[in-house]
């Protein structure tokens, strides 16, 4: 059974159409990132997936409940932290984690989950005085409470600074390792790449790509272009180094060879092959395709291409 | 039975409130300044030959009336409107809640807070009207509490449910603050204004039957009714008239009351409801 799986889904707010025939499948006990500008329809989704929001056509179902006739049963075995969402300003920490418990009607160790999100310390002070990353801590934690099967995570290290972000990270690995699948909502990429199994990108509502981050690697055309300092090397070399596997292009110009490849290049196979050649290599750089341009370029040039 | 969760949560969260804290103080000590002018001055304030316990009962209701009915707005104006606004409803509502439970639990939970801040004021009022008269009767003191329950659950239903229909709280204060214009402050001027129109712009000798009916209509006004209704003599006593006697028609009785009052219990909560279940947030 899927966790979660759209067909057809399409959300119009008057003249805009928000989402736009979605088919999607994520599959229990997987990371997928879900990943699009801001604006793309991500949490016009993710709210049809928690009831907020009811689609123009097409169906969601949850853990195999529809998200709309059976949201109660959804909502009960799922843990949600939403996307510009508020919290209770005059109550505190714990009086929201009892709240959850209650609602839940679970029983659950709330300072254990506090501290697993580090909000424990401020857990009874009243939460209209978090900062925003405090606050960020505290709903995750809301959202742990009962063990869910499944998390979504609607752009969850937003307010968070570097470090907030890795220790979201390491919550969301965790919880993965105890079964737990995720579902979470990015704009941006780096986020997604480091701990995603799956991904999907959508743009405009439509969903433009879903893959794991290496296959969207090699679905485009990235490359990677390796600059390499040496003393001695002559036009033979720079002749062997184009023929080798995944090399695309190899130039020399005056102490610096420069080489392109393509994603299923490997810059150690070209390192060594000048190493054999008795070709002396000093410093060398690499730029890599990043993610981010791919993602730059699946919802911009892709859009235009398709438009 | 997840609304008592709802509920307790919402208790919890207005209750501490410093606007009502507010109204709080400020109705303990019209309160007690009433029943001291009552049990003081019957006949100048209350038309009645002595205090009685009934008659300060009574004489109560009118600022009751005007303390709940400001009390609900300031209370219950934002409670759906201001957590669909602020994104916090998206807290609640990732929780396994029905919209039918947050509706129900908001109710009663803002119920909770007014019939609280009611009790606090009317238990000192009454404490020191009782004390000056020196006796307790037991019958007028619990109807009258019954009805101010049923009152004051009806008001915190039509301005919880005016906040059910908006997801801005602007507009949702435009909404409750109309109502209580038009309802308790420009009422009286309602009828007449009716009339004169129905009447092809000139006012008759005589005001038609429905005039009754129509004068009515306001939450409070049937609350006032209602106690008429139930406590006959007593409104008598101290010169407290439903004007039903002038009328010569079926429907112009003090019972009437009853019928407008469930009126208000149903149909606000009925349409906020539907408003909200429909909404996407």
């Amino acid at each position: 059974m899927p966790a979660i799986e759209l067909d057809g889904l399409t959300k119009r707010f008057g003249d805009v159409l928000a989402v736009d025939g979605l088919d999607l499948t994520v599959e229990e006990g997987e990371i997928f990132g879900f990943l699009g500008p801001n604006g793309a329809g991500k949490s016009t989704t993710i709210d049809i997936l928690l009831d907020f929001v009811r689609p123009t056509s097409g169906t969601a179902s949850v853990l195999g409940y529809d998200a709309q006739r059976e949201s109660l049963k959804v909502r009960q075995r799922i843990g949600v932290l939403p996307d510009a969402y508020h919290v209770y300003d005059r109550l505190t920490g714990r009086q929201h984690m009892e709240f959850v418990v209650e609602s839940k009607e679970v029983d659950a160790d709330v300072e254990a989950i506090m501290g697993r999100t580090k909000i424990l310390e401020a857990a009874d002070r009243k939460a209209g005085g978090y900062s925003k990353g405090m606050r960020q801590r505290l709903v995750l934690a809301m959202a742990l409470v009962g063990d869910p099967e499944l998390l979504v995570l609607d752009e969850p290290a937003t307010g968070l600074d570097p470090n907030g972000a890795r220790e979201m990270r390491e919550i969301i690995r965790v919880e993965n390792d105890r079964g737990t699948t995720v579902f979470f909502s990015s704009h941006i990429m780096e986020q997604v790449e480091a701990i995603c199994d799956r991904v999907a990108i959508i743009n405009k509502g439509q969903l433009v790509a879903v893959d794991s981050i290496d296959g969207l690697r090699g679905a485009t055309d990235t490359t990677t272009t390796l600059d390499i300092t040496v003393s001695n090397a002559g036009a033979d070399d720079v002749e062997m180094v184009r023929a080798l596997g995944g090399v695309q292009s190899a130039t020399l110009e005056g102490d610096t060879l420069r080489v392109t490849m393509s994603g299923d290049g490997s810059k150690f196979d070209v390192l060594n092959a000048l190493d054999d050649a008795g070709v002396e290599v000093g410093d060398f750089s690499v730029d890599e395709y990043s993610l981010e341009d791919l993602f730059v370029q699946y919802t911009t040039e892709k859009q235009e291409v398709l438009a | 039975m997840s609304w008592t969760a709802v509920a307790k949560k919402d208790f919890r969260d207005a209750s501490q409130s410093r606007a009502l804290w507010g109204l709080v103080v400020v109705f303990v000590a019209v309160a007690s300044l009433l029943a001291y002018a009552y049990a003081e001055f019957p006949t100048t304030v209350a038309e009645s030959d002595e205090a009685t316990v009934g008659g300060l009962v009574f004489f109560m209701a009118s600022i009751v009336g005007l303390f709940v009915s400001l009390t609900a707005i300031v209370v219950c104006y934002k409670s759906i409107a201001g957590e669909r606004e602020l994104g916090s409803i998206k807290l609640l509502l990732a929780l396994p809640h029905s919209r039918r439970d947050v509706f129900v639990g908001k109710l009663v939970g803002r119920s909770a807070v007014l019939v609280a801040a009611v009790a606090v004021g009317l238990a000192v009022g009454y404490g020191i009207g009782f004390v000056m008269i020196g006796t307790v009767e037991v019958a007028p003191v619990v109807l009258f509490l019954l009805m101010t329950l049923v009152f004051t659950v009806a008001y915190v239903g039509i301005v919880v449910s005016i906040s059910a229909t908006t997801g801005s709280t602007s507009r949702a204060t435009t909404l409750a603050l109309g109502f209580f214009l038009l309802f308790e402050l420009l009422w009286d001027a309602i009828p007449i204004l009716l009339v004169y129109v129905v009447n092809g712009f000139s006012l008759p000798e005589t005001m038609p039957d429905w005039v009754y009916l129509v004068t009515q209509i306001p939450p409070s006004s049937s609350y006032v009714l209602s106690l008429i209704a139930l406590m006959p003599d007593i409104a008598d006593s101290i010169g407290t008239s439903s004007g039903a006697e002038e009328v010569d028609v079926f429907y112009a009785t003090p019972e009437i009351g009853f019928v407008i009052l469930a009126f208000w219990l149903v149909v606000p909560l009925a349409l906020g409801y539907y408003r909200f279940d429909g909404a996407d947030l």
